[in-house]
């Protein structure tokens, strides 16, 4: 592999001890590999660099960075001042071993731009792990300016990973609305340049800032006209997933945003366990909104304990169908509940428990007076047979529960459940869960990646002259075989 | 003063004055002319300069905003309203910050969420309530609001027309007939469902009619499928009762020719 060979080729630095040497090490391992990667123009390369920083970043110091931009950009050039800049200065002595060492090394200079945004986002990635957030958008902001300029589909999974750690530190000082503009303007561009990877990131860090505001209608509006295709990263399709569900939940397509949330927490990699617990908090309101009771296990996942515990004791109102009980429960968590933006939606459950309550009594009743059911469902308004009829009433028209009034007895008179095997149901139910599976296979085949070069190597003469011989041999062989059956 | 600014105050102290006195159509005529004086101004939306008179311009364009909306009630014209409501939103969204609140900025957004639900569009109205803070939603005329759309989606329909009774302010009372006449359309066809029959005085009660006479009328006109008979109304409910004994083939044959699809798929 081309890789490997690479790695020989870099004299080894490990003749210092100190840990810093390795990590530059790496570093320098990284540029080469974007460098033959922009060179042969191949876009994986350039991604497993990304992956191989990330891998680095917790040992990212100061003293290594200055080294590293020395050994990559020309000093002098406007790129390494302006980087150099908001790198603290730090122990003299470290940087200076780690010159000498790199100057005897003939340091490759190409100065390509891949390695100018490389070094952007390395540095950006540094400040805003060091928590200096005012310097770290002076340096995104440059840094956009800069991918502005360049238009190549290398830079591309550089630059998409800029305009993240963009839109993150401008979040985390407070900011966003500021860069709406900005991030909008991007957009353009990368449509324009048909950078599938750019458009995705920032259509989600689009619809992150909307959201980030409450600006749901103009989040939709934007995810309806904005381009859509398959998507190139598992990573940004979850969260868009995410936002669409959020979006649907919101304007009450609960149906919609169930599919979508679930497939969001579904497709999320293990190690997101933030994102997967928004996901299924949002999920499980959902549910609920929609009249079903997730189950348990739901609640008892991994790691999940501690923050669901809210939404489990909600869910257990609502599951007994305890008006009161919900209440409590409802204003004893309302400070977790306004911090996950989700009260607005804990307020609309109120007619779900309701409805629960009406479904319990109705199936343990077959004939139950009106009075009597204000009592249980505990309904505190100033009529409260009068309300609970016109409830009922308005549940037997949804269909929740099967039963008649009389208005004449006051009474509330529950139907028969007939067998349901003999309806369609469960075709329908069979037919939903095949749908699904047969979707999947689908989706499993058209996910398969092949590497892209395998099949296209170039035949020297001595193979083709080989293949053919070989094919000649078939031949006679097919030939002979032929007249000996005759 | 800027002489167009004092125009603007002067033709608008004469909206007020007709506005008093009832004057519909003057009111209309007086309006459309300040819209057009209103775009000479730069620093109003969309273009939100820095002029030196800023803040003066955007009050006295927030005010003029607010009373075209409050007038859209009076004649009753929904889509002025909505046209006005959304020019008016960007004074108190983005231009809020810079301007000291407006007393009646809680009492329309509560007129526009009111409209939201008169016209059934429940999932705008959401979007809406989502934009709102939550000292906001402490107000009492978007309280209002909020606790009519909860009794609507419950079905508690007797508390949604009691509720007309302590309107926060008099230019709901529009909104609220109007409210008055879906919730009877919801209570009748609730009532279809879940009763088998209902003596006429009931009927009267429930769906708020003041006579025998009026309840005839109305079920003429909307229900013709009700049957009066002996002092009651017949709900027609003998369809749904009968288990459907034929086979829905249409659709079994869609199911069934898309496994075949699918299966011939897999290779």
């Amino acid at each position: 592999m081309t890789e490997d060979v690479e790695m020989k080729e870099l004299p080894s630095n490990s003749l210092l001890s100190s840990s810093t040497p390795s990590t530059l090490h790496h570093l320098k391992e990284i540029a080469s590999l974007i460098e033959t990667g922009a060179h042969a123009r191949e876009v994986r390369r350039i991604l497993r660099a990304v992956r191989l920083t990330m891998a680095l970043r917790r040992k990212l110091k100061a003293p290594v960075l200055s080294a590293f931009l020395n050994f990559v950009l020309t000093p002098g050039s406007d790129v390494h001042a302006r980087l150099n800049s908001f790198l603290p200065m730090e122990d003299d002595n470290e940087m200076e071993i780690d010159t000498v060492s790199s100057v005897a090394q003939l340091p490759v200079k190409h100065s390509l731009p891949e390695i100018e945004i490389y070094c952007y986002l390395l540095v950006l990635i540094f400040l805003i792990d060091k928590k200096k957030y005012d310097e770290a958008k002076a340096c995104s902001s440059a840094s956009i300016a800069r991918v502005k300029n360049v238009n190549r589909r290398t830079v591309d999974v550089l630059a998409s990973r800029l305009y993240f750690y963009y839109s993150l530190c401008y979040e985390l000082t407070g900011d966003l609305a500021e860069i709406r503009g900005n991030l909008l303007a991007l957009h353009r561009i990368a449509t324009l340049r048909h950078d599938e990877l750019g458009q995705e990131t920032l259509l989600n860090l689009l619809l992150r800032n909307y959201l980030h505001y409450n600006l749901y209608d103009q989040a939709e509006k934007l995810r309806s006209k904005a381009p859509r295709f398959e998507a190139h990263s598992n990573q940004q399709f979850c969260r868009y997933l995410f936002y669409l569900g959020k979006i649907r939940t919101i304007q009450l397509e609960y149906t919609d945003a169930k599919e979508s949330l679930l497939q969001a927490a579904r497709k999320a990699p293990v190690a997101a366990l933030g994102f997967r617990v928004q996901c299924n908090k949002w999920a499980i309101i959902v549910r609920l909104l929609l009249g079903e009771i997730p189950e348990r296990t739901v609640f008892m996942q991994k790691g999940m304990e501690k923050a669901l515990r809210p939404y489990f004791e909600l869910t257990n109102a609502v599951r007994i169908g305890d008006l009161e009980l919900f209440k409590s429960v409802a204003e004893k968590f309302s400070g977790t509940f306004s911090l996950d933006r989700t009260h607005n939606l804990i307020v609309r459950l109120r007619h779900n428990v309701i409805r629960t309550g009406l479904r319990n009594i109705s199936i343990s009743y077959s004939r139950i007076s009106l009075a009597d059911v204000a009592k249980k469902l505990r309904l505190d308004s100033a009529n409260p047979v009068a309300d609970a009829e016109s409830i009922v009433a308005k549940a037997i028209r949804d269909g929740a529960i099967d039963a008649t009034l009389d208005h004449a007895n006051g009474w509330m008179v529950s139907k028969e459940t007939g067998d349901i095997y003999s309806t369609n149901e469960p075709q329908m139910a069979f037919n939903s869960r095949i749908a699904f599976c047969l979707n999947m296979h689908n989706e499993a085949v058209r996910a398969l990646r092949f590497p892209p070069n395998s099949h296209k190597e170039k035949e020297s003469a001595e193979k083709r002259r080989e293949r053919q011989q070989q094919e000649q041999e078939l031949a006679k062989h097919i030939a002979e075989e032929d007249d000996d059956e005759f | 003063m800027d002489p167009k600014l004092t125009e603007v105050s002067q033709r608008f102290d004469r909206f007020k004055a007709a506005i008093t006195r009832k004057d519909y159509d003057s009111c209309t005529e007086l309006l459309s002319h300040l819209k057009v004086l209103l775009t000479s101004f730069r620093s109003l939306p969309p273009l939100f300069e820095n002029t030196p008179n800023a803040i003066h311009e955007l009050t006295l364009a927030r005010d003029i905003y607010e009373h075209a909306v409050l007038l859209s009630v009076k004649i009753e014209d929904q889509d002025a309203f909505e046209r006005d409501f959304f020019q008016l939103k960007p004074y108190y969204t983005d231009a809020g910050s810079r301007l000291p609140g407006s007393p009646n900025e809680y009492m329309i957004l509560g007129l526009n969420l009111l409209r939201l639900l008169v016209q059934n569009r429940i999932a705008e109205f959401h979007t809406e309530l989502e934009l709102l803070s939550s000292t906001a939603l402490q107000n009492p005329c978007i309280k209002h609001a909020v606790e009519l759309e909860q009794s609507f989606m419950e079905g508690a329909y007797n508390r949604v027309l009691s509720a007309k009774q302590n309107v926060p302010h008099e230019t709901y009372g529009y909104f609220m007939d109007l409210l008055a006449k879906t919730v009877r359309d919801e209570i009748a066809g609730c009532s279809e469902k879940a009763y088998d029959y209902l003596s006429i005085n009931d009927a009267r009660q429930m769906l708020l009619f003041t006579s025998d006479k009026e309840l005839l009328q109305y079920i003429e006109e909307e229900h013709p499928e009700w049957e009066i008979k002996n002092g009651s109304v017949f709900f027609q409910k003998a369809k749904g009762a009968a288990p459907c004994k034929e086979i829905p083939s249409l659709q079994l044959i869609n199911q069934t020719l898309s496994y075949a699809r699918e299966l011939e798929r897999i290779v």
